[in-house]
């Protein structure tokens, strides 16, 4: 295993925050974007930026409802997120193995 | 709430470069914890207080119904104080779950939803019954004895086991075998007794679950 292996759209501290915290939820949950703001502690501007990376790569699903004031952002982990965090956790665990420190949990 | 996102507000975005391995470990680390800490339910506080609720309660209805004879049924003061400590109890509850599942939507809140309405339609149900139960001739107390104390108990277990089947949710699932256990025991110790009966061994098992659950949701 080598770094070249780790995947750069997740290997990014705030994207990274973002893939591990969907993770927490159940399968077929979402969290509000606002709600996911205050658990990552990441401005809109920057938080949106990398949603759209993450959203690219088809690891998360973003869904609108309403509009003006009342509209919401929904956020999920797609099928592809999650076993795109499982490759990620896997490659990491090598790596970390390989130099003796305490893999992830 | 508006969510439309202006993006001009410094927008940079880290491509973790700088980022090895072990920094990579300790935010997921961090991260996970503080997202399970944040989005999950803490069941031990509403298993802890609706334990008191239920021990206090149907603890005080025993308290009026003891030394009745013949048997007469709960003082009107003792149900009053139940239905005020289930009361208390509900909204703990919903604020502690309503303060988790801020901003969490989808498969999770509709379980949630039909648990919650399968719940009220069985209390309801029972109490239905119990005025056909009434109506039909039976004594006071199987009415307000034996089925009174018995029903909610059983309505709660079967519930509470269906939730846990959904969601696989190995403290639910104990404490709903264990109140089903309860309410179809405890109605062989009378229409007193199962008062005492379903007040110690409901509400110990409520707080005993609160200690047990965070062990056996590690396996969730």
């Amino acid at each position: 295993m080598s770094e070249d292996e780790i995947d750069p759209v997740i290997h990014a501290p705030a994207r990274l925050r973002i893939v591990v915290s969907l993770a927490a939820l159940p399968d077929g949950d979402n969290l509000s974007f606002t709600r996911l703001q205050d658990l990552i502690g990441l401005t809109p501007g920057n938080l949106i930026t990398h949603l759209r990376k993450l959203d690219d790569a088809g690891y998360i699903r973003m869904e609108k409802s309403g509009s003006g004031v009342n509209g919401t952002t929904s956020v999920s982990l797609t099928r592809e997120g999650r076993s795109a965090l499982d490759r990620y956790t896997s490659v990491l665990r090598d790596l970390l193995d390989q130099a003796g420190s305490a893999p992830p949990r | 709430m508006n969510e439309d996102v202006d993006m001009k507000d410094g927008a940079e975005l880290d491509d973790g470069s700088g980022l090895d391995a072990q920094g990579a470990a300790a935010i997921m680390q961090d991260a996970g914890e503080r997202a399970r800490r944040e989005l999950r339910v803490s069941h031990p506080v509403t298993f802890i207080v609706a334990g008191v609720a239920w021990l206090l309660g149907y603890g005080a209805i025993w308290l009026s119904v003891r030394g009745q004879y013949p048997y007469q049924g709960p003082a009107p003061e003792a149900a009053i104080i139940q239905v005020v400590l289930v009361g208390l109890a509900v909204a703990i509850a919903a604020s502690i779950i309503g303060r988790a599942t801020s901003g969490v939507g989808g498969l999770s809140m509709v379980q949630r939803r039909v648990s919650i309405l399968a719940l009220a339609i069985g209390i309801v149900a029972v109490l239905v019954l119990e005025a056909a139960i009434d109506r039909a001739g039976a004594s006071r107390s199987v009415v307000f004895g034996v089925y009174q104390a018995a029903a909610p108990v059983l309505v709660a277990g079967v519930v509470y086991v269906a939730t846990s089947a959904v969601r696989l949710h190995w403290t639910l699932l104990g404490l709903g075998l264990w109140l089903v256990a309860v309410a179809s025991g405890g109605a062989f110790a009378g229409p007193v007794g199962v008062w005492a009966v379903t007040a110690l061994a409901g509400g110990l098992g409520y707080l005993l679950m609160a200690a047990l659950g965070p062990a056996l949701d590690r396996h969730r």
